[in-house]
């Protein structure tokens, strides 16, 4: 039995009013990040504990309108009407600094008969240019009690909490928007036929177009003369700017503004970096300051990382019985699995880059300066941030697709994405860089670094120039265009950064660890058994590793894998590799491991010194190119596979991405190879 | 180009740095994005185009009293009427 009923709230406002600061000072010490594996459709919730009282706080991704015109703004949308019932109430996060367009959205949801708590955040950035808000007034404008916060230094937070506790969600006595005397009787009647009890939701049942959760619109079912005058997105204007012509009336005795004001830090630094040449400068440094800390920040965890799993392997390999189990052990799963944990620093540090670029308000900025350059690529300006994102990881990078509204665009980015240099990569470019380049430098530069550079840049041309082909031939649908807030530069805030990024570096160890963990058994498995080979065996057991299923089955996939230059054993590699990249090196090291003629050999240099029956290296300069270039181009993440499945709702686009993907990877790793033996 | 000899342009082509206001839009076939409204680019609202990215990129566009910042392409300013303001 719970005798606490938890309560649940939503916390709603604009993009970029504060929202998450607010979240984070609310929500302190319980919070579970968004779990992109799974379908979750609020970005994510947290907790806090007041008075005994537990509260449930979701928090949405903002938006301007109830009419949703991107992928999250839906999300919004849908989760506000649909779980009505379900929560307690909305807060809605009002910026002193723009009070007329968050009114827009307040006084929609308000009108849907949602009870809300009104919070004005910031005033004291607004008194700063000259603006004073008469909050007392403003509160009885609006026939609702408002709390200021500023939620930076935790004022206004308890009141907050106070106010959830003693439940002083208002419901709007009357409909804020008046609806069109034209259609007035129109709506009364669809209202009337499809018992709906609340006028606005009838409106929104013409007004939207189509259906949005559980209001569905009965726009196809009009008769002729009717659709006439109701053309959705004239209704839609028609209501916009009738509530911004409310809120003018409201605003306009609630706001004084004296002639001066100071400079915001805004404009300040808006001047060099939206700048025509100065700006790309900027934007370039922090690539190169991140990319810089990518690889030689995080060399000091991945060193220490390398030798506790190292230790790990050794103190296992010494202390577990003899046998089968403990190569299993020590040189299987413990490698497999140190090799995805060593990656861990650098995904960070690029992740932790990305967080703090977004919420300072910078990314938005990027938008501006990139959306003409990435326009003749059938992108979006908005396709910067998950392309960037991408060289992290393709999975948020997908979801963070949300926000671009034209569907083409988005769909071009989701497509194109996947070619983005990940970190997944990383540990397979590491190994076969490290077996075919040599320690040479020129001017001081290891050609192995390069090489690593010149595969981050193939990632990104290829994936422009397979947007640039793709744009032809997909349909456009609907209109292309940009336009956005450019909001004013926050502080980030580095600590609840730090902790989403925690989260999200732990979900991509544990995920990719039980990964290599199953494969690593499943590999140790079909190694150590083999066909019969007399008539009395049901199976033949401790084979040879050239007898075993697994030479078995990675024979049985030679003749496709052999003009790539590949033996059997990087075709069972490549073919593991398809659940996740980084697998590829668990499964070497298991299968190197196995070969047990000199088990005090390091892997790489097994594999270094491995030979082909003709007598050739197995990790040839033209092999190692070929893999090279394999990994870059192919789709082989079951993870993002199912995220752009669930992004694209489309088996045709996700079947689509792996074939175009894996077909590239296979004809240019031909190519290379057949050129370079 | 008959917008021009009424006194009136269109917010792209609008010269930068000069106070301007909307009058209206352009919008007989409903191609324009409602996000312009939605974010408040009103009628009767004042503007100031600040920067313009190269090879006619996006327009950076202050506007209203509170001074507000949005990005948006020609395509989208040629639907919004605007005139200049002493």
């Amino acid at each position: 039995m719970q005798d606490i009923q938890r309560k649940q709230v939503l916390l709603v406002g604009n993009p970029n009013v504060g929202k998450s600061t607010v979240f984070n000072a609310l929500c302190n010490k319980k919070q579970k990040t968004g779990n992109y594996a799974g379908v979750t459709v609020a970005s994510h919730s947290g907790y806090y504990t007041y008075k005994n009282e537990e509260v449930e706080v979701v928090d949405l991704p903002g938006s301007y309108s109830i009419y949703p015109s991107s992928e999250d703004e839906a999300i919004f949308s849908k989760f506000v009407i649909d779980h009505q019932q379900d929560y307690a109430g909305v807060i809605y996060i009002l910026e002193a600094l723009s009070l007329k367009r968050g009114l827009l959205l307040f006084q929609q949801i308000q009108d849907l008969g949602v009870p809300m708590i009104l919070v004005v955040n910031q005033v004291d950035q607004a008194e700063k240019r000259g603006i004073t808000i008469d909050v007392e007034k403003f509160s009885e404008a609006l026939g609702i009690k408002i709390i200021r916060t500023n939620a930076k230094e935790q004022i206004g937070i308890n009141d907050i909490k106070e106010a959830v506790l003693h439940n002083t969600f208002v419901k709007a006595e009357k409909q804020t928007f008046e609806t069109p005397n034209e259609h007035k009787d129109f709506i009364h009647k669809v209202a009337a036929h499809k018992g709906i009890d609340n006028e606005y939701k009838a409106w929104l049942s013409l007004s939207l177009g189509t259906d949005l959760g559980k209001i569905s619109s009965v726009v196809e079912q009009l008769n002729e003369p009717d659709s006439k005058s109701l053309v959705p997105k004239r209704l839609q204007v028609q209501e916009t700017v009738r509530r911004y012509q409310h809120a003018d009336t409201i605003l306009s005795d609630v706001i004084s503004k004296k002639p001066q004001f100071k400079e915001l830090l805004t404009e300040k630094l808006d001047r060099v970096l939206v700048h025509k040449f100065w700006g790309y400068v900027v934007f370039m440094m922090i690539l190169l300051v991140i990319f810089q800390s990518v690889f030689f920040l995080a060399e000091y965890p991945m060193n220490w990382i390398d030798s506790l799993f190292a230790w790990l392997s050794a103190f296992t390999g010494e202390h577990l019985p003899e046998g089968p189990i403990n190569s299993l052990i020590s040189k299987g799963i413990v490698p497999g699995i140190g090799g995805i944990v060593i990656f861990a620093p650098q995904i960070g540090i690029l992740l932790y880059f990305l967080y703090l670029l977004e919420d300072s308000g910078y990314m938005a900025r990027v938008v501006f300066l990139m959306d003409r350059i990435l326009r003749p690529f059938g992108l979006n300006g908005k396709s910067i941030v998950p392309l960037v994102s991408g060289t992290a990881c393709a999975i948020p990078a997908v979801i963070s697709t949300r926000n671009i509204e034209n569907l083409k665009e988005r769909l071009l980015t989701i497509l194109v994405t996947p070619f983005m240099t990940c970190s997944a990569r990383l540990p397979v470019y590491s190994i076969i860089i490290g077996l075919i380049i040599s320690d040479d430098t020129v001017l001081g530069i290891k050609y192995k670094a390069l090489v690593l550079m010149g595969m981050y840049l193939l990632g990104f041309v290829v994936a422009l120039l397979s947007a640039a082909v793709l744009n032809k031939f997909i349909k456009n649908k609907g209109k292309t265009y940009l336009v956005m807030d450019l909001p004013t530069y926050k502080k980030p805030l580095f600590a609840y950064d730090l902790k989403m990024v925690l989260g999200k570096v732990w979900d991509f160890i544990t995920g990719a660890g039980k990964i290599i963990f199953i494969v690593s058994i499943i590999i140790w498995f079909l190694s150590y058994f083999g066909p019969k080979q007399s008539s009395d065996q049901w199976v033949a057991t401790n084979v040879e590793l050239d007898h075993s299923y697994l030479a078995k089955m990675g024979r049985g996939i030679e003749p496709v894998i052999s003009p790539l230059g590949y033996d059997w054993k990087m075709g069972v590699g490549i073919l593991t590799s398809f659940v996740a990249r980084e697998v590829f090196v668990g499964t070497m090291s298991t299968l190197y491991s196995l070969e047990d003629d000199a088990p005090e050999v390091k892997v790489i240099d097994k594999m270094r010194r491995d030979v082909k029956p003709n007598g050739e290296k197995v990790f040839s300069f033209a092999t190692g190119v070929s893999v090279l270039l394999f990994y870059a181009f192919a789709m082989q993440c079951i993870s993002t596979l199912a995220v752009v499945y669930r992004e694209t709702k489309s088996w045709k686009w996700t079947a689509f991405q792996v074939a175009m993907m894996t077909g590239l990877a296979y004809f240019v790793s031909m190519l290379a190879y057949q050129i370079l033996k | 180009m008959a917008l021009k000899e009424n006194g009136l342009h269109k917010l792209s082509g609008f010269p930068k740095n000069r106070m301007g206001k909307i009058l209206g839009y352009d919008n007989d076939s409903l191609a324009m994005p409602n996000k312009i409204i939605e974010m408040g680019l009103l009628p009767e609202t004042s503007f100031r185009i600040l920067y313009q990215a190269p090879f006619s990129g996006p327009m950076y566009v202050e506007f209203g009293n509170e001074k507000s910042r949005i990005a948006l392409r020609e395509e989208e300013g040629d639907f919004i009427i605007v005139e200049e303001l002493n």
